[in-house]
């Protein structure tokens, strides 16, 4: 489950460019919803994953995971409890490391990282047998180096990495918009496959209305900061891109051309 | 013919004691080679490491201490030294090289105060050079043993130390700071513990360089740095770098090499005075040579030294 209560980030604090990020933004997921989160440019999406994440400090309000409050652990103590896709292929993986070396990391990332052997016959094989779900012939590259890998690849790896070891929370930040059409959609099959699978928390930013109306429990939408709109259960089976688009205060040509 | 026949005498002559030095020396390219490399955290600290390990290493010996002793107090030293450059880095946010040149400044200081003056003799000091089976101490093949059994272990260890759980965290830190500690790695324990050791490495090879020649001098540190560079070049273009292994040997590979050509220039007849300018002008050529390809068209290497 996640929580968060009255966050609220400025930035340029008393400067002439003053940006309210947060503007006492509360919300509520419970433990296996799957939560779409949509918004214009600005309305405070990225800040409210990174304040999940712990990569941005909160003014002040709290964020509680599972109702630990997490809001004064650093990024790496957070990981324990989630993971996250970037929207950037590049920031989700180590590039000079081979694909079973970044499997590797994501598989310790809740654990004690000890003195023993990293990549063991028997992780070998498990990682083998994660990655060729995707079926994209990742299982049988485990020792290329990620770099040599193509954009959706090191994606497709960025969600195998972040849904191993089941976590807590699942943090996808418009994971598939830097992909073409078709590699956007394995990925997305993918993601509703394991999320579905694993029963996981999962909070998912999207600028892709289609998405926002075909996957998750929820919607949620964000401008300037607030929780403008909820959307979920029958309400948000029926809901139609239309409808979305009806809500944003800024309409872009992105979503016109998307109804 | 004649000229030839003296210059390649005089180098052979001088292959076993340049051989002794290098092993030594190679422990510093190691120290410059992990920050640079591992970490991505291109790091000057070795030109104030380097010293401080012999400066460490020759008031011990001086004092009476065992050789042992001289060389882990050292090794505790640099390993300090590294540290501090990591943490000014992370927690003030100067740049990698700007915290490094502060450190090996703040250490000339230090040095100097720790021996108390410039130089120490610890001529005739009990060393770990003295402790090579059948062979008589003093002599370069005794150092050969003895740098090449500690070079070789150290080789070994680290090897199976970045395959480990925590080492490939370590690693992970260097690729992409951001994602390991995305995967819960803890990155300025990482990188303070990472720099730290590469300097204890500098620092080793400071203290048995002093056990080696039989003193230590407050600026034996000078110009170590890009020396070490040019060997460490010298060395991934041998063997590579694309795995840990090659990574790992071509320091070692690289210190070999390297010296044994500065040997055979000094052979050749180059003033001494000139080594300095050539070996900077290797290792500039090697830094421009990917640009270079580049713009011929051929594929952009990225090199983490340049920028």
């Amino acid at each position: 489950m996640l929580e968060i209560r009255s966050a609220r980030k400025v930035f340029y604090k008393g400067q002439a460019d003053e940006k309210v990020a947060l503007d006492s933004l509360s919300l509520k997921l419970a433990t296996g919803e799957f939560g779409v989160v949509i918004g214009s440019n600005g309305a405070g999406k990225s800040s409210m994953l990174n304040a999940i994440s712990g990569a941005l400090v909160l003014d002040s309000g709290q964020v509680i995971i599972n109702g630990d409050d997490v809001t004064a652990m650093p990024v790496h103590k957070r990981a324990m409890r989630l993971a996250r896709v970037f929207q950037d292929p590049m920031k989700g993986t180590a590039a000079s490391m081979t694909v079973a070396e970044n499997m590797l990391l994501a598989d310790l990332r809740s654990q004690k990282r000890t003195l023993r052997q990293g990549l063991n016959a028997t992780r070998l094989a498990t990682y083998k047998e994660r990655l060729s779900l995707l079926g994209l012939g990742l299982e049988n590259r485990l020792d290329t180096r990620v770099e040599l890998l193509s954009g959706g690849q090191r994606q497709s790896l960025s969600l195998i990495m972040a849904v191993g070891g089941s976590p807590d929370l699942l943090l996808l930040d418009e994971h598939t918009a830097a992909l073409d059409p078709r590699t956007a959609d394995i990925v997305m099959q993918a993601t509703v496959r394991a999320v579905d699978a694993l029963k996981l928390t999962t909070l998912m930013v999207t600028h892709n209305m289609q998405h926002a109306v075909d996957f998750g429990h929820s919607v949620i939408m964000l401008d300037a900061g607030k929780l403008r709109l909820e959307i979920s259960g029958e309400e948000k089976a029926k809901v139609t891109v239309v409808d979305l688009i009806g809500h944003f205060s800024v309409k872009t040509d992105r979503m016109l051309l998307a109804s | 013919m004649d000229l030839i026949q003296n210059i390649f005498s005089s180098f052979v002559a001088l292959v076993p004691v340049t051989l002794a030095q290098s092993l030594i020396l190679a422990f510093v390219v190691l120290g410059i080679m992990i920050p640079f490399r591992t970490l991505n955290f291109p790091d000057l600290t070795s030109e104030g490491a380097f010293p401080l390990g012999g400066c460490v290493c020759g008031v011990l010996l001086a004092g009476g201490a065992s050789p042992l002793t001289a060389i882990a107090v050292a090794v505790i030293a640099g390993f300090l030294a590294g540290c501090c450059t990591a943490f000014i880095h992370l927690r003030f946010r100067i740049h990698t090289l700007l915290a490094g040149i502060l450190m090996m400044t703040m250490l000339y200081s230090i040095n100097l105060r720790i021996m108390g003056k410039s130089n120490l003799s610890v001529f005739g000091s009990p060393s770990v050079f003295d402790w090579a089976p059948y062979l008589q101490p003093g002599f370069p093949a005794s150092k050969i043993v003895i740098a090449g059994l500690i070079g070789a272990a150290v080789f070994i260890l680290l090897n199976m130390f970045f395959k480990t759980e925590k080492g490939t965290a370590i690693r992970a830190v260097g690729a992409n700071s951001d994602m390991a500690e995305a995967q819960g790695i803890n990155v300025w324990v990482a990188t303070i513990g990472g720099v730290g050791l590469a300097s204890a490495f500098s620092a080793t090879s400071g203290a048995l360089m002093v056990q080696s020649q039989g003193f230590a001098d407050v600026n034996m540190g000078l110009g170590i740095l890009i020396n070490g560079l040019a060997a460490l070049m010298i060395g991934e273009a041998i063997v590579g770098k694309q795995t840990v292994l090659r990574q790992l040997a071509a320091p070692f590979v690289g210190a070999v090499v390297y010296y044994q050509l500065v040997s055979f220039c000094l052979a050749a007849g180059m003033p001494p005075p000139d080594l300095k300018l050539a070996t900077g002008l290797f290792v500039l050529a090697m830094l421009a040579l990917p640009s270079l390809k580049r713009s011929r068209g051929s594929a952009p290497a990225r090199e983490t030294i340049r920028e």
